[in-house]
């Protein structure tokens, strides 16, 4: 046939890399394809990973197995195809998928995977993954500087890597496990092994790289005055702090000057190994060999008033009350009991009233800059609170931030600084027992008589019990008055939104998905979460008390604290689940995004930190290869393609590739719609052809001050009505690759549309904007929303948005097509009329409305459900 | 009220029992968990269970082994499946030997939930037949 033999001879002779090896045109495409297929298939797998992190699946480690598996076949193979069309430029991204796939092996196997062996790390450069490497004292401390209203003083941790460097610099590794393993027999050798191993220690000798590192960081901590530097140097091993207490016994030392630094890290590892030390791990059972401690070093807080705040009273739970005890100077004097201390229970609930106090007289107190000895309080002072009553409210609100983000009653250790400012020097969980695991028979009978305002109306994307009054976030400035505590509510998740979501007690919308952004970030915050419940914005009223029950699905009328506690003392946690927290590190290896500017140094293989990142890598670059033929439409239009004739003023190139176009259509003529065969391509030019689509709302006044900076004819390009750039079509009768051009945004569609759903995809992208950023993540957002709405699962950040949807019937593919062709045109020009948040929900509605997918009519309408 | 039912949980990793027992207790269940099929067989000889959750590929007597056993024991049971490995074949024996349902591993805490549930009817069935 003509047409046959025309396609071949193109294939065969078109090569867009003239001095590379060749790659032909067809080639390019099914590799490119390929690429996007794989990523989607990637990008699937590690939402269905993500999905189960929220508690609402049973799942085991073979899935975990079976996941990273998958998902090292499928980054492999479109390495491979990158490098098919790149012409083996990128053959480094083989060893980085493997060293991240031997990564995740090691995480599963329960093996300390430490990035980049770093001995001595900020707090806050700790990462997600680094618990085990920096102790649960230095990582709850990690957590809680993220967290709002929380205020933990400058710190550097020594990780269990430093440790290691220490025991195989003074060769201490088999000695110290030899004498370790006598003294499991013999309890009577304790005391003698104990000095032994600790002579040992003390004696030892710090290598340089740890000592040069250690005082770097100290010195970092005070920048202009080392000389006056006071520091608190304490352990923080992997089993301290978590779900082991180990309180008292490990030492800490207080007000340490800068030059006995280094000596007071061998006494808080040596310390590791006291008799009680040892006697507590025979008694819980703890590995004898290879223990390791890293050591955490703080800026010594000059508290003038510290104490520690339990965030229930482990007496009587059922009390609704925080307890505090304090003391003038440091907080040594109430953790050690060993003096006359006030004691403070305050209401749980905002005011958080004082409601009972106990104020002793305080003989003694810690200075807070002298000596380790305690010195005498001033008569006058003795019997006077140390607490004024809102200084103690200030330390229970942020008690309990803290205790909601780790779900469980907390054991705080605070200090008043000179200033007054409230600092968070260690928090742990409270020892205090989970009684029984399933609601008692009171307990469902109290729910029984609740007002029940909501009831299978959503989906659960975080389980979890969260309570407070309803706040409805509709746009930036109620989000920025977002009161702590409160029940985040919103129509649909905007990714806005997570500005509030650490703060929130729980979030319900009327309209997302669990796979979707917002839930992300609920996830991370571990904020009880139900979305898709459709009404909720009608339904509950701001400002009233709910209790959201996102384990049963319910949201009731009012505070039920029977309920908050039953989550807090009795329920065993899901995430404390081994294999929640083996997915969670799994996850944070694969999915955050770090590669993020194209533009950047860091963007090459090597930049890869993440198998999201290194999809990303090879998305970019090979999108880099298809755009630079899209450069030079001449020769496109030379070496085959056909100009499309039509209403809308593109200067569209269309390639055929095999079935696209009808075979009547004649070289160096124009192209009429008709013509078009390519099945995809029909139904996406349908959508950006209709006679509606195309958004005509006029172009604010402001709008001449925000384009100052650019030239007339970009302007012109922008703001007039022509569609400036060059845009490529590439079809083929069920494929269509298309790249365009509009105003200063770039899109892509690839779409594969054929009989067979599960191969069928569709891969949109869109970026950039004439206006500034922020107007353009607005369009960003309201892309994201409209898409995950009608049902793509969706990625973005900043201005960028991707969408992808995967196993669709042709008439699936066919209609998504047809939206994505209306909102081409829709929101062409909107991030100039987005001038505020509001507009979000503004076109977002406007669209849904336009395109049936609400009924116009509706105005409480329901997002388009996808099952 | 109607009695309890009781249930027997079993699957050699942990989680499965720890998570689904509190859920299927809110449920208004009587749940037992094992994690080896010997003790759960062990068990047996003291007393019987209405329903049945069991893991397909474990040590030693496996899913299909424990449910032959535990039809046998308890003849008004009934049986469902948790599989991590679902092919064809293996869901087609299952209900060949009698299973009420097959699940595939991961699974929604609800999915099991409405499993059971629907085995609860057809236990108090035929409970109420013989």
């Amino acid at each position: 046939m003509k047409l046959a033999g025309q396609i071949l001879s193109f294939i065969r002779n078109v090569s867009i890399f003239r001095k590379e090896p060749k790659v032909s045109f067809h080639d390019l495409f099914v590799h490119f394809h390929q690429i996007l297929e794989g990523n989607n298939a990637t990008m699937e797998m590690v939402a269905d990973m993500e999905d189960k992190l929220g508690g609402q699946y049973v799942f085991d480690r073979k899935y975990m197995e079976d996941s990273i598996a998958n998902i090292e076949k499928a980054v492999l193979q479109s390495a491979y195809n990158l490098n098919f069309i790149s012409g083996n430029k990128d053959l480094e991204l083989y060893s980085v998928i493997e060293k991240l796939a031997r990564q995740l092996k090691q995480e599963l196997a329960g093996e300390l995977v430490i990035p980049g062996g770093r001995i001595v790390l900020a707090l806050e450069d700790i990462e997600e993954t680094m618990d085990e490497a920096v102790g649960n004292k230095a990582y709850n401390l990690f957590r809680i500087l993220n967290l709002p209203n929380t205020n933990v003083p400058p710190s550097f941790v020594v990780t269990i890597g430093g440790f290691h460097r220490y025991l195989a610099m003074n060769n201490l590794h088999d000695q110290i496990n030899a004498l370790m393993g006598e003294c499991k027999n013999k309890e009577s050798s304790i005391e003698v092994i104990s000095n032994k191993i600790r002579l040992l220690i003390l004696n030892g000798e710090i290598p340089t790289r740890l000592r040069h590192e250690i005082l770097k960081a100290a010195e970092a901590i005070y920048p202009r005055n080392s000389e006056s530097a006071c520091y608190s140097v304490r352990s923080s091993a992997v089993e301290e702090d978590g779900a082991l207490s180990f309180a008292g016994l490990h030492d800490s030392f207080l007000n340490v000057p800068f030059r006995e630094l280094l000596s007071s890290y061998k006494k808080v590892i040596a310390g590791m190994y006291s008799p009680g030390s040892i006697r507590y791990r025979i008694e819980k059972k703890l590995p004898f060999t290879d223990m390791a401690m890293a050591v955490l070093f703080q800026q010594m807080v000059e508290s003038r008033v510290a104490g520690v705040a339990y965030t229930v009273d482990p007496n009587s739970p059922q009390n609704q009350s925080c307890m505090i005890g304090a003391n003038f100077g440091l907080g040594t004097s109430v953790v050690e009991g060993n003096t006359e201390v006030d004691m403070f229970h305050v209401s749980r609930r905002r005011p958080y009233e004082v409601l009972d106090s106990r104020i002793n007289e305080k003989k003694w107190m810690l200075s807070p800059n002298g000596t380790d000895s305690p010195v005498e309080v001033s008569p006058e002072m003795r019997n006077k609170p140390s607490l004024l009553p809102d200084q103690a409210a200030s330390i229970v609100e942020t008690a309990l931030i803290i205790e909601r983000f780790f779900k469980h009653p907390m054991d705080i250790e605070w200090g008043l600084d000179d200033q007054g400012q409230l600092r968070i020097l260690q928090a742990r969980p409270l020892g205090i027992s989970r009684g029984g695991q399933s609601r008692s028979p009171e307990l469902k009978a109290l729910l029984k008589k609740q007002k029940v305002l909501l009831k299978d109306q959503g989906v659960i994307a975080y389980r979890g019990i969260g309570s407070g009054p309803v706040y409805i976030v509709h746009d930036e400035e109620s989000l920025n008055k977002f009161p702590s505590g409160a029940v985040l509510l919103a129509r649909f998740g905007i990714p806005i939104l997570s500005r509030a979501i650490p703060r929130a007690s729980a979030i319900i919308t009327d309209v997302g998905s669990p796979t979707g952004h917002m839930a992300t970030v609920a996830r991370e915050f571990q904020i009880p979460t139900i979305v898709d419940t459709g009404s909720a914005t009608r339904v509950l009223e701001p400002g009233c008390d709910v209790t959201v029950d996102a384990e049963k699905n319910i949201v009731y009328e009012g505070r039920i604290t029977d309920l908050l506690f039953h989550q807090l003392l009795e329920r065993p946690l899901f995430e404390s689940r081994y294999e929640f927290q083996i997915l969670r590190r799994l996850l944070r290896r694969i999915s955050p995004l770090t590669l993020i500017d194209p533009e950047g140094a860091n963007f090459n293989p090597r930049g890869c930190t993440t198998f999201h990142d290194v999809i990303r890598y090879i998305h970019e670059t090979s999108l880099g290869i298809l755009l630079a033929i899209a450069e030079k439409p001449s020769d496109l239009a030379g070496s085959g393609g056909r100009r499309l004739k039509s209403s809308l003023p593109l200067n569209m190139i269309l390639i055929d590739i095999g079935g696209g176009l009808d075979a009547s259509t004649q070289k160096g003529k124009w192209v009429m719609p008709e013509q078009i065969l390519s099945r995809p391509m029909k139904a996406l030019w349908a959508g950006m052809d209709s006679p509606d689509v195309w958004n005509t709302d006029p172009i604010p006044p402001d709008f001449k001050g925000l384009m100052s900076g650019l030239t007339r004819t970009q302007i012109e390009s922008v703001a007039g009505q022509t569609l400036a750039g060059l845009n490529v079509a590439v079809l083929g009768a069920d494929y269509l690759n298309m790249t365009l051009r509009v105003g200063y945004h770039f899109t892509v569609v690839d779409a594969l549309m054929g009989p067979r759903p599960e191969k069928n995809t569709i891969f949109f992208r869109f970026v950039g904007g004439a206006t500034d950023i922020t107007r353009r993540s607005r369009r960003a957002a309201l892309l994201l929303a409209i898409l995950e709405n009608i049902g793509f699962k969706v990625e973005g950040s900043g201005d960028l948005v991707i969408a992808r949807a995967v196993n669709s019937s042709a008439d699936q593919i066919k209609h998504y097509l047809y939206l994505i062709g209306r909102l081409i045109g829709f929101v062409r020009q909107l991030d100039i009329l987005m001038k505020d948040d509001t507009s979000v929900e503004l076109y977002f509605n406007r669209f849904m409305a336009a395109n049936s997918i609400i009924p116009a009519s509706d105005p409480n309408f329901r997002g388009a459900r996808k099952k | 009220m109607k009695d309890k039912l009781s249930i027997c949980v079993l699957d050699d990793e942990p989680i499965v029992g720890d998570r689904l027992k509190p859920e299927l207790e809110d449920a208004g269940y009587e749940v037992e968990i094992f994690v080896d099929s010997a003790s759960a067989i062990k068990r047996l000889d003291d007393r019987c269970f209405d329903i049945f959750v069991t893991d397909l590929k474990m040590e030693g007597v496996d899913g299909m082994g424990f449910l032959e056993k535990a039809k046998e024991r308890c003849e008004n049971s009934e049986v469902i499946m948790i599989t991590g490995y679902a092919t064809l074949e293996s869901v087609r024996e299952s209900f060949v030997r009698g299973a009420y349902d097959v699940i595939a591993k991961p699974f929604r805490i609800e999915e099991i939930r409405e499993a059971v549930n629907k085995a609860k009817k057809r236990v108090r069935k035929k409970k109420s037949h013989s």
